[in-house]
This record gives structure tokens, sequence and C-alpha cells, in this order.
């Protein structure tokens, strides 16, 4: 959906006025809507009864009626050649997915590689190359039926000894970076050629979502015996082969990937496009630029830099697809440095809010104002964070900790409490110095400024390349830094990854001795996070999940900014159908092409 | 003349041995670990640590160097250390041909616009057109490459849509799609240099002119383009020469900014982005080549010198 108003013949607009009276024209208490059976039954439904019905379940709207604009079902036409831009990168470096590092390289690997799972719009786990599974009674047993007449780009058959072929590859850290993530799977068994058995160290609840799905669980994204050895560990890395939708033809590295359609697909109808390009650039206006001249139709790879957003907007041959993304982004505070110190973050929160350093930190969070800040600095376009949990999680995000949260803006409580922290208008506090990459130094200038403004907290801005950054924030070597994270489809990947003592964001590489935990530790959080990993009752979990990140909200383990939003820019001639659109991927199965 | 070669390769190999050597202990001295930033969504240290055995990165640095070097001597410079780990001289070979034919262009369009220029500049000395073609060189010298990049692409790619806004296209593709992939970066490129070689032919043009032998030239009733081209510009051509080839060498090199603009390969962006990864192989690999060029051509512009005036001899 675009956030653009087309211009109207009083015609059409007459029309989409009839429209919308007789699809509302019915009597709410008729099992068929105002529809005859004929109406309702196949093979098609007609215009007016799809519309009729949209309006009882109430989803339709003006939108929908306008030409060219909300959703549109996939055109049934295929063939052709799509042109696609990856933005703010120089070169899609590997795309064998025990190697993927960035998300932007997943992108395109997760339409040539398959894992046993797929994740739908809905971030449900869908079946991919396991066709049917069940779990035994304690949770760590899972028994997978493999889907039977699928092969791989170069013909090899797939079976379950890919599978344990994959798991041993991935098992090693010499092979692969993920073996952290099947940690947890003790061992994979073959029941027989299409039936393989998961057993698990514990029950885990995100196995599903995660651990299998081929774009986070890349552990067990399914490669090709055959071509590994044939090709040698480094060109797999340029052109893989896998059991996905499309293959790679050729790679130019730095210039350009080349995907073409996978006859054998097990499904026959995907994909609908014969051929892909995908060409890295690495600058925001020459991405506009090729776009605007039609050398290329789609947009993919890191997020779009907001300040070319609004002139794509404006663009009548575009279209620009806005849902929230997977992520979140924080101004973390050291605790180990004034002001903005805190020992022992297991006390009682009443018993933090009577400590200086505690009131600094809350006061410093409690004076961003995040509408502000991302009108300003994202152009209007995110979402206003409070904790790791974000609102592509679906039913784990909570929509209210905006209203309950310690964090939430209020700068005249946030001055008192500077004062009762012995502050006021921030004088005793030394210059801070605010880390951060070159991409970020828009953001940063605007943070900066905003707490020298309200609070009077000088803040100096210290920019380094993402490498010295990192090193950095993993020793605790900062005062203030701007950092988050992307690709969190489940909330172990936020939870998890940052907000236990032992996570691997959290001050790993500090001095031990001198700092005890890292960013933030709370044992009542610790048992939470812990519990959520195994429970498996979704409602249980969502209430684990939703009372940890609560807490770390209240706690300040960070000072939450924003959840980015996922931009997807392309031409109209393309055809991204909705169960397509998942934030953070560029799924290109079901897309198509018109000339 | 051949020991007087013979010295000057010998020397050049020295340059680049110490060029490298400096650059090898530098980049290690630079604060980031490739490794962790490769590795920082994964954050897993075993995966960490495994790399860097694997590439030895956790050997002290004399150590590194000697190993290094001795595969240097062997031509092999090495894998890159991130994703599919793919070999730099493979990487090297395929951004070589980006960068000549990029910089074979815009040195041609340079030189295009220079001569002319620079020759009507100097012959028609403050008058309207020499003051026209000093404006001219100035705008063209103080505008920034990648700015005048980005405009020519909104121009003609984005509005008129008469050429690519971006990539490149290889001479096996065909003549036009290498040519129209390559116009607009080498009209970005090449307009600076041509500002200032334009300026350098201008004032060498100049100091030939007020001669003595040119004076005798043109009593002797020689037909103009006889005199400029056959008396003058010859011996105008040695500082000009001189310019020339620290520009191609510049252009091997220095078109980082305007090969990212128009998302193209080159050796430029191998090097920068090397660096800014902190791929230690990557970086080590194009150094060597990029010194390679800068002393190689240096010598070339030394040859060239006996070619265009037999009075100079080396021994």
């Amino acid at each position: 959906m675009t956030n653009r108003t087309p211009k109207l013949s009083a015609g059409q607009t007459r029309r989409i006025q009839d429209e919308l009276r007789d699809a509302y024209d019915f009597d709410p208490k008729d099992p068929l809507f105002g529809l005859s059976r004929q109406d309702l039954s196949g093979p098609r439904l007609g215009r007016r009864a799809v519309l009729r019905l949209m309006a009882a379940s109430g989803t339709l709207t003006a939108a929908h009626l306008v030409p060219r604009i909300g959703t549109r079902p996939a055109r049934a036409q295929s063939g052709g050649t799509l042109a696609a831009g990856w933005s703010g990168v120089g070169e899609i470096r590997t795309l064998d997915p025990a190697q993927i590092n960035q998300v932007l390289q997943f992108q395109i690997s997760s339409n040539v590689l398959s894992g046993f799972t797929h994740i739908n719009t809905e971030l449900v786990a869908e079946g991919d190359l396991a066709e049917d599974w069940s779990v035994s009674d304690d949770g760590k047993e899972w028994t997978f039926n493999l889907r039977q007449g699928v092969t791989f780009h170069n013909g090899d058959p797939f079976t379950a000894d890919d599978v344990i072929f994959t798991y041993q590859r991935n098992k090693d850290p010499q092979n692969s970076i993920h073996s952290a993530v099947i940690a947890n799977v003790a061992d994979v068994v073959k029941v027989d050629d299409h039936t393989v058995r998961l057993v698990l160290g514990a029950p885990q609840a995100s196995l599903l979502t995660k651990t299998l799905e081929r774009s986070s669980g890349r552990a067990m994204t399914i490669v090709s015996r055959g071509a590994l050895e044939e090709l040698g560990g480094s060109q797999y890395g340029l052109t893989p082969v896998g059991t996905g939708p499309f293959q790679v033809t050729a790679h130019s590295m730095g210039q350009s990937v080349v995907l073409e359609k996978f006859e054998d697909y097990y499904d026959p109808e995907r994909p609908k496009l014969d051929k892909v390009t995908i060409a890295p650039i690495i600058d925001a206006e020459p991405l506009a630029a090729a776009i605007e001249a039609g050398d290329i139709q789609l947009i993919g790879g890191n997020p779009i830099a907001p300040e070319i957003v609004d002139r794509l907007l404006a663009n009548p041959d575009l279209v620009v697809s806005i849902t929230p993304a997977p992520g979140f982004q924080s101004i973390w505070l050291n605790p180990w440095r004034e002001p903005f110190t805190v020992s022992d973050y297991n006390k009682p929160l009443e018993e933090l809010m009577g400590e200086n350093g505690f009131k600094a930190r809350l006061a410093f969070a409690k004076a961003l104002d995040r509408d502000r800040y991302i009108q300003q600095a994202q152009f209007g376009r995110g979402v206003a964070c409070y904790g790791s949990i974000n609102p592509a999680m679906a039913s784990f995000f909570d929509e209210n900790l905006g209203e309950s949260s310690t964090q939430r803006f209020d700068l005249e409580e946030a001055k008192r409490l500077l004062a009762e922290a012995g502050y006021p208008d921030g004088e005793g506090i030394p210059a801070l110095k605010l880390l951060h990459t070159p991409d970020q130094r828009r953001e940063a200038q605007i943070i900066a400024n905003m707490l020298t403004t309200s609070l009077g907290i000088e803040i100096e801005l210290d920019t380094k390349d993402f490498p010295v950054l990192i090193d950095e924030f993993d020793k605790m070597n900062f005062d203030l830094c701007r950092l988050g994270s992307g690709g969190d489809y489940d909330p172990d990947d936020a939870l998890v990854d940052w907000m236990q003592t032992t996570s691997k964001f959290n001050g790993r590489l500090r001095d031990m001795n001198k700092m005890p935990f890292g960013n933030f530790s709370d044992a009542q959080v610790d048992e939470l996070i812990e519990q959520q990993r195994l429970e498996t009752d979704p409602d249980e979990r969502r209430a684990l999940v939703q009372e940890a990140n609560r807490i770390t909200s209240d706690k300040l383990a960070s000072a939450f900014l924003f959840h980015p939003m996922d931009i997807l820019v392309h031409h109209t001639s393309v055809n991204f159908p909705p169960e397509s659109r998942i934030p953070g991927l560029v799924d290109l199965d079901r897309t198509t092409i018109s000339t | 003349m051949s020991r007087y070669l013979f010295r000057r390769i010998l020397g050049a190999i020295v340059v680049m041995w110490a060029v490298a050597t400096l650059v090898f202990f530098m980049l290690r001295a630079v604060p980031g670990d490739p490794i962790a930033a490769m590795l920082f969504d994964v954050g897993d240290p075993a995966a960490a640590d495994a790399i860097r055995q694997k590439f030895g990165l956790d050997q002290p640095v004399w150590v590194q160097y000697a190993k290094w070097f001795a595969l240097v001597l062997q031509g092999d410079l090495g894998t890159s250390l991130l994703g599919s780990q793919v070999e730099v001289t493979r990487i090297i070979r395929e951004a070589f041909p980006r960068t000549i034919s990029l910089a074979s262009l815009s040195f041609l369009i340079a030189l295009v616009i220079a001569v002319p220029a620079g020759l009507i500049s100097a012959l028609k000395r403050h008058s309207a057109v020499d003051h026209a073609v000093t404006m001219v060189a100035f705008l063209g010298l103080s505008m920034p490459d990648f700015w005048l990049a980005i405009l020519l692409i909104i121009v003609f790619a984005a509005n008129l849509q008469w050429l690519p806004a971006i990539g490149y296209a290889p001479l096996s593709d065909g003549f036009w799609p290498w040519f129209s992939h390559l116009i607009l970066p080498s009209i970005a490129i090449g307009t600076p240099f041509a500002a200032i070689m334009a300026r350098m032919i201008r004032s060498s043009m100049l100091e030939v002119l007020r001669t003595e032998y040119m004076q005798v030239a043109r009593s002797k009733g020689l037909l103009k383009p006889r005199l400029i081209l056959v008396h003058a510009l010859p011996n105008a051509l040695i500082p000009i020469v001189t310019v020339m080839g620290i520009a191609l060498a510049l252009l091997m090199a220095g078109t980082v900014v305007v090969e990212n603009v128009f998302a193209i390969k080159g050796l430029g962006r191998v090097l920068i982005q090397g660096i800014l990864n902190r791929d230690y192989p990557v970086v080590q690999g194009a150094i060597l080549v990029v010194s390679a060029i800068f002393v190689f051509s240096n010598l070339l512009v030394d040859l060239v010198y006996t070619v265009i005036d037999p009075r100079i001899r080396y021994e």
C-alpha cells in the first residue's frame, strides 16, 4: 500500500462510491451476506462477491477499489526478466548458507535454497522441504516426513542423506559460522530415505521458526553434497546449488547475480519469472536514478536510505510498500560509567528508582522524544520502540508497552529525575561520547541535539567504522552507543541474543574482573527467557516473552529508540503478491512482471 | 639503455615491495577486527576463532608477514577473508578490465577536450575564446567528479533515458552495451582531468611559442598548422606527457568514487571496500597492483621522453 492520493476522474469517483455502497448493502444476519449460493460457489468468485465478502469481514477499504493501489491478486501470467538492484551494498560476498552473515545475502539465497519450513506473511512456519512433522511427548524428538520427488538444480535427488550431510557440515565451526544455532540438535537420525528424526538436547519453542526455517536457520538450509564436491567451497559460495525455485546461473562478484527459473522445482506453479538479475548498488542516488530510469524494477538488499523514499513515493510508476521491519534500535548507556551507573539490576524496580545512576538513565530515556526523532531522522517512517520485541513478531508484540513503560517520553519528569540524581540541568555530567557508524551520523546528531537542548547534557559524536564500533561495544568501552539488530523474526532472536546475562551481544569481550555483567543482567529476566525457549504453548510463551520484555524496558536495559520499517519498492509492472510480502525478505517465487 | 632499464625495473620492484610491506603492517595496526565485524550478527566466538585459525590471524605479525611474502613470491595472493573467500587474483583479474576500460575512455575523452581547448587557448591568448576556455577549465577543476556523475545520471539516465544509469557490460556483450555503460562515468572522470590538461597544454604551448626558434619558423613564412603541429607542439610535449603519465596512473586507481556511484567494481572499489572491511589479503594484493601501475607508468613516461626529445638519453 502506498501513501499517495491519485487523481480520479468524476466517473471513476462515482463508480467507486457505487461499488462501496453495494458492497455494504446486506443484512449482517444473513449467513450468505446477501449473495446467492451461485454467487458464492466456484470455480471463480466474481468481483461483486469478492467485495461483498471483504466488506462483511471488515477488510474492505476504498483503497481496494481505486485503480493501481492496494493488494492485488498475483496475475497468472508467467515469464519475463526482472532486473533488481540491491541497496547499500557493494558486493554479494557469499550465498552459501553456512557462511551467510548478512540479511541481503539470504534474501537471494532463500530463492535458491530451501529449508524444512518456510515462514509466511503471518510469520507462521509452513512446510517447505518437510511435508509433515510430529513431535514426541517430551518435546525432544521431532520426526519429519520429507517431500518426495524433489531434485537439486544439478539433477541430484533430495533425500534424507542430504539432511544428514547438511547437519554434519554445519555442526563443525570450521565449515559453518552458524554451528551455534544447531547446538541444541543433538543428533539427526535417518529413519528412511524420506524421513528424518531430530533429537534435541532440550525442548525448543523456536525450532520450526528459527532453526529450521530457510531464512534465519541457515544451519539447516539444505545444500547439495555433489555440487560442493564438484565446485569446491569457494565457488559454491558464489553459485550455490539448492532445491529452490531459482538457480544461480552466473555470479560476477560486485557486478551481478543471475538467477534463472528451475524447471524441475517441486511446485510446478512456481516460479513465474524466467530470469532475475541482481546488481548491488551502494549509493542511494544512483539507486533512485536506476529505478527511475527503468534499469531496475525492484529494490532489495539493505534498508533504503530514508532520504530517497519520499521521492520514490511521489513517482506514479513505482509502488512503495511499507511494513514494520523485524528489528529494534537503541541507545545503549554503559552501566559501568558515570552518570548512568547501575551495579545490580536484580533489585526490585522501586529500589532501583531510588539510585542516582538509575535515575540518570531513566531521565535520559524519558527525554527521548521518539516520535520527533522518527520524524526528523527517519523522515517519519518507524515505530516508537520500548523493548527488543518488534511489531513484526505479530502476537508477541505488546502495543501498550509505550503507555506503561517507565521509559515513555515525559520531559518534565526527565528533568526532575536528573535534578534529583544530582545533575540539575545536566551540570556535573562530563561530555559524553556517542559511538556510532558513519551512516548514522544524522541520527546521532539529532539525538545529541535533543538531549543537549532538553536536559543540558553535552554529547560528542564519536564516529567509528563498524568493525571498530562493535569491538568497542563488545568490550563495553563506550559511554553511549547507537546499535540495534535486524532480521529478528522470533523472540529468541531478540531476547536470547541481547537480554540475557550470557547473551552474545551483552559485553562478551569485557574485562570480567572489572565488570561482572555487560549492559544488563537480571536473574528473573534470565529465567523468563529460558522458560519461553522451552514453552511450546503459544499463549503461555507470549505471556513469558512480554513479561521479560516489559522488565527490560522498565529497568532500562537500554534506551530503546525505534523499530525500523521495511520498505519494498518496485515498478508497477512488477506484481509482488501479498503472500510474498514478508518483511526483510524478497521472495520472488510468485512474482510476475507484465510487459 | 638496457642497463638503465634494468636498474629502473629493479628499482620499481623495490618500491613495490616497500609499499606492500608498509601497508601490511599498517593494516594490522589499524583498530577493527575483520572477523568480529563479519560475524557480528552471528556472534559465535567459536566460529570466529575457527576462521582466525584458518587464516593464521592468531599468529604473531612477523610470522604472518613471512608466510604472506613467501606465497607472493610464488604468485599466490591468498583469498579474501570474507564470504566465499574468493582468490584475490581472481578478484583483481575481474576488476582490472573494468578499470582499464574506464580509465582509457576517460583519458581519451580528456584528451579530446583538452588538446583543442589548450591549443586554441594558447594561440588566441587573452581573447574571448581563451577566457571562456579558462573559465570552463576552472569549473571543471572545481566540480567534484561524483557530483558531476550524479548530475549526468539524473539528466541522461533518469530523465532522458538515453543511457543506462549504473553497471558495467564487458566488451564480449557487444560494443554498444560496453560503451553505453561507460560514457557517463568516463565523462564524469575525464572532465576534471581535461581541465587540468588543458591548462597544462596552454601554459606549455605559451612557453614554446615565445622561443627564438618559433620566431625563426614564423619568419620563414611557414603555414600556421605546420608551425603549431610540427614545430610547437612536439616541443611542448614534455611537461604535458608528465602530467598525462600521472593522470593515467591516478585514473587507474583513483576512480573509486565514480565507481561507487555507477556500481562498477573496478580496482579502486576493490581497494576501498577491502580497507573498510579490513579484508587484509584483498588490500595487500590490490596495493601491490596499484603500486605496480604507478611505478611502471612512471617508467613508461620516462621512456616516452626519449621518443619525444631525441636529446634525452639514459645511461
